[in-house]
């Protein structure tokens, strides 16, 4: 059992069942998805709610990345990847054929695993979004740029380098760059796929201060392979397996007190 | 030695050795070229032979050493030589300049080592280069201006200045030809078309006969004028002449505007050798070529060789930029993109004598035939477009060129990583958008390396061009001052083609072969600067985009 620091954990629980559609950010509604032949998610159904952090936990394989790939549509890249069932933004299914693609990434903004600034200064990485929508107005785009870096807590390392190249970063840096690129177009659901799997120590807990800053404006989804960090950044966790949604429940309650047995198994470090 | 071999030390040598050959391989044929083509520019000195041949006939000859060899006694015994006395078992034999090409016949011969009976390398022989019949060798005695000898004591400083004078005038002249009556010319023949033009649509009233008529006679009054001054310069230059005493002994007037440059070479000093050197490269790379391309200089050749590539550049990259997009970002993958693929590595496979004559067929042919009938059906019968020109020729190497660039193309948009399109739509880019601004900036090094390839392959090619544009001399560059300034129709002159034209088709082999070497090496330099010059911008371009080098 991992040891967690009883007064941090939020003493307010939501039913997650039964949400109110104003606290529900998504809702993904009997969702399945095979790549190929081969199923990858079996059935989740689950309600993402509104400015928290909701924590997808589970081994490797176990299908979380291709259920945060699906909330902003990434898997369309994908050859031979068939998706059922829905996923509800604002009562909207987002799989729908009149859906924008491109507008619905505007509204779910993604960071990946691996930093991937583009080859371009720290200054137009962060405006590229605001750029694609039209957006050249000098002013307009300079606050942005200072509203995002100092919202992704970076303004004050780079403030005097705007214009140099962002590989000049380093990995931490860079991962906050492209944290401040996605909420520099405001998006309403901010998914964050192993965002510090690839950082040292000291950048992974700048990150995760971070994490928890965001919540009060963005809805953030979070994979993790890390169990800490669900435990320490999030106010829901979802633990899946083998493609399937096993428990969903607040933190504090899959931490302390699973449900299933597979939950306990997991998270005591029977396997995974 | 088991153990040498396991070690791995003879794989090392091995590769080693087969780069080295390479390099001494390339090197050497670079200094060869070099050595060969920049040598022709420097003076040589000038000697005056006494000769006795073995009917015990004498004579003297002037010139310079072109070229020696060791010939086995016993073969020109046999070939009917007979000597005095015993030459020992090899002979020289020396190649002699001697110029004078209209009063001697033969302007190179070969001269035995033992028919020379003394040698000498007197002070005031001069080297006089000459826009007619080659070079003339002699001892300039006296200038005769306006009909007048005059008395000098320095005939070679009062010679140099005449011949200034008279270049000078001539360089006016030519220049009054090209510019102003050239511009005549062609005013005259679009009124010609024109008139044509309204014949065809009939619609050639009387009024129109008449202002047409009316621009005519103005241009013609023009062109009488300027035609004078023409003449009037043309005679001026005219004006003096020099006597020369040639190797025969005899003294020989000519024309100062027949000469070009003297060279009194026996008495320049290393720096005046040096100063000679550089004029006369410098010369090379500018001038115009004269007599049937053996002498003067290939600056037409160098114009037409990068105008020619640039065109092609800039059809090429267009093309094979969005041919490789649309295969690697967009066509589904299968078995039908996989043969579009390799039939179009096949294509770099075709002999380019054939992408020549495919050339000929659909773009001169067809294609021009086609805008002939369209758009220039006053002219024809002669064809505008419908003959071979600097278009078409740069089309051919275009498509000659395509797969080049697409598949070094193809090969830079496959190294770029996915998480960097990925960051790209997931902050709501399109397809499209993610192309346009990440994927090929980020290609453009490899976009450039295309580019560089189809540079060095399009530039050193002859044979299809000699089928769709390329001329021995052309008259005119396709670049010039009269409206619309870009001649694209017109044909053109080519270094590689030069060379072919110069060393095998020349009326005079031996005076050409330092020109196949020196139009060679420029060839290379071209070639070489033109893609130093792209590859400078790919390194900039890398430079900018190195997040490749994850």
């Amino acid at each position: 059992m991992i040891s967690i620091d009883k007064s941090v954990m939020k003493t307010e629980t939501l039913d997650l069942d039964n949400l109110s559609p104003e606290q529900t950010a998504l809702e993904i509604r009997n969702l399945d998805l095979k790549y190929g032949d081969k199923q990858a998610l079996f059935d989740v159904s689950m309600k993402i709610p509104q400015n928290k952090v909701t924590a997808f936990i589970g081994p490797s394989g176990c299908g979380k990345s291709t259920l945060l790939r699906c909330i902003n549509r990434m898997n369309d890249l994908v050859d031979n990847c068939n998706i059922g069932g829905e996923i509800l933004l604002h009562g909207q299914n987002i799989y729908d054929k009149k859906v924008d693609v491109a507008s619905l990434r505007r509204n779910v903004g993604m960071v990946f695993q691996r930093p991937n600034p583009f080859p371009k200064s720290i200054y137009e990485n962060v405006v590229y979004g605001l750029r694609l929508q039209g957006i050249n107005n000098r002013r307009e785009l300079d606050d942005a740029a200072e509203r995002s870096l100092r919202g992704a807590a970076i303004w004050d390392e780079v403030k005097d380098r705007l214009h140099d190249n962002a590989f000049g970063l380093s990995g931490g840096q860079q991962q906050r760059l492209v944290i401040a690129r996605a909420i520099a177009i405001e998006p309403e659901v901010l998914l964050l796929d192993e965002p510090t799997s690839a950082l040292d120590p000291i950048s992974t807990l700048t990150i995760e201060e971070l994490i928890t800053e965001l919540k009060s404006k963005y809805t953030v989804v979070i994979v993790t392979h890390n169990m800490q960090q669900a435990a320490r950044v999030s106010d829901q966790t979802a633990f899946m397996y083998m493609g399937e949604l096993v428990e969903y429940a607040d933190t504090n309650t899959i931490f302390t007190t699973p449900k299933k047995r597979k939950t306990e198994d997991y998270i005591t470090g029977r396997y995974g | 030695m088991g153990n040498w071999f396991k070690s791995g030390s003879p794989w090392i040598w091995m590769t080693g050795g087969a780069v080295s050959i390479s390099l001494i391989a390339v090197l050497g044929l670079l200094l060869l070229i070099a050595w060969r083509g920049l040598s022709y520019f420097w003076p040589a000195e000038i000697y005056q032979w006494e000769l006795v041949d073995q009917q015990g006939v004498s004579s003297t000859i002037i010139g310079e050493i072109y070229d020696r060899e060791e010939v086995p006694t016993e073969r020109l015994i046999s070939a009917g030589h007979k000597f005095k006395q015993d030459p020992g078992e090899m002979v020289t034999r020396y190649l002699i300049k001697t110029g004078n090409r209209e009063f001697v016949g033969l302007d190179f011969r070969w001269v035995l080592a033992t028919d020379i009976v003394s040698r000498s390398k007197p002070e005031d022989v001069a080297k006089m280069e000459r826009t007619k019949n080659g070079d003339f060798y002699g001892y300039p005695l006296a200038i005769i201006e306006d009909g007048k000898r005059l008395a000098l004591d320095d005939v070679e400083a009062s010679f140099e200045e005449h011949i200034e004078r008279a270049v000078e005038l001539n360089d006016r002249a030519v220049e009054l030809q090209k510019r102003e009556i050239g511009a005549i010319n062609y005013q005259l023949e679009n009124l010609r078309l024109k008139e044509r033009r309204y014949e065809l649509d009939n619609a050639l009233t009387d009024s129109r006969k008449l202002s047409l008529q009316a621009e005519r006679d103005k241009l013609q009054a023009d062109y009488q004028l300027l035609e004078d001054e023409f003449f009037a310069l043309r005679q001026e230059a005219a004006r003096d002449s020099v006597i020369i005493r040639d190797m025969r002994g005899e003294e020989v007037t000519l024309r100062l505007d027949s000469i070009l440059d003297v060279t009194y070479s026996n008495h320049l000093g290393i720096l005046g050798k040096v100063g000679h050197w550089f004029a006369g490269i410098g010369n090379f790379v500018s001038a115009d070529p004269r007599e049937a391309n053996t002498e003067g200089g290939v600056f037409p050749a160098i114009f037409g060789t990068v105008f020619m590539v640039m065109l092609m550049a800039v059809i090429v990259t267009p093309f094979g930029v969005i041919a490789a997009i649309y295969l690697h970002e967009y066509a589904k993958k299968g078995p039908i993109t996989k043969m579009i693929r390799i039939a179009v590595i096949n294509l770099a496979g075709v002999p380019s004598i054939v992408y020549g004559v495919f050339g000929l067929g659909f773009f001169v042919y067809m294609l021009g035939g086609s805008l002939d009938q369209l758009f220039y059906p006053e002219a024809l019968p002669t064809p505008t477009f419908g003959s071979p020109g600097v278009i078409w020729s740069a089309l051919t190497l275009a498509i000659l060129t395509l797969p080049v660039v697409i598949v070094s193309t193809e090969e830079g948009l496959s190294r770029i990583p996915s998480s960097v399109r990925q960051g790209s739509l997931a902050l709501g880019a399109t397809k499209a958008e993610t192309l346009w601004r990440i994927i090929l900036p980020m290609a453009s090094p490899a976009i450039m390396t295309g580019l560089i390839l189809a540079v060095a392959r399009a530039a050193g090619e002859v044979a299809p061009l000699m089928l769709v544009g390329v001329v021995k001399l052309a008259p005119t560059l396709p670049i010039d001052m009269n409206f619309p300034f870009v001649h694209l129709e017109r044909k053109f002159m080519h270094l590689g083609f030069h060379i072919y034209d110069v060393g095998f088709q020349s009326p005079n082999v031996e005076a050409a072969r330092p020109l196949v070497y020196a139009t060679s090496f420029l060839l290379v330099s071209v070639i070489v600067s033109l893609n130093l010059t792209a590859i400078a911008v790919r390194n900039h371009l890398r430079e900018k985009y190195r997040s490749l080098e994850h």
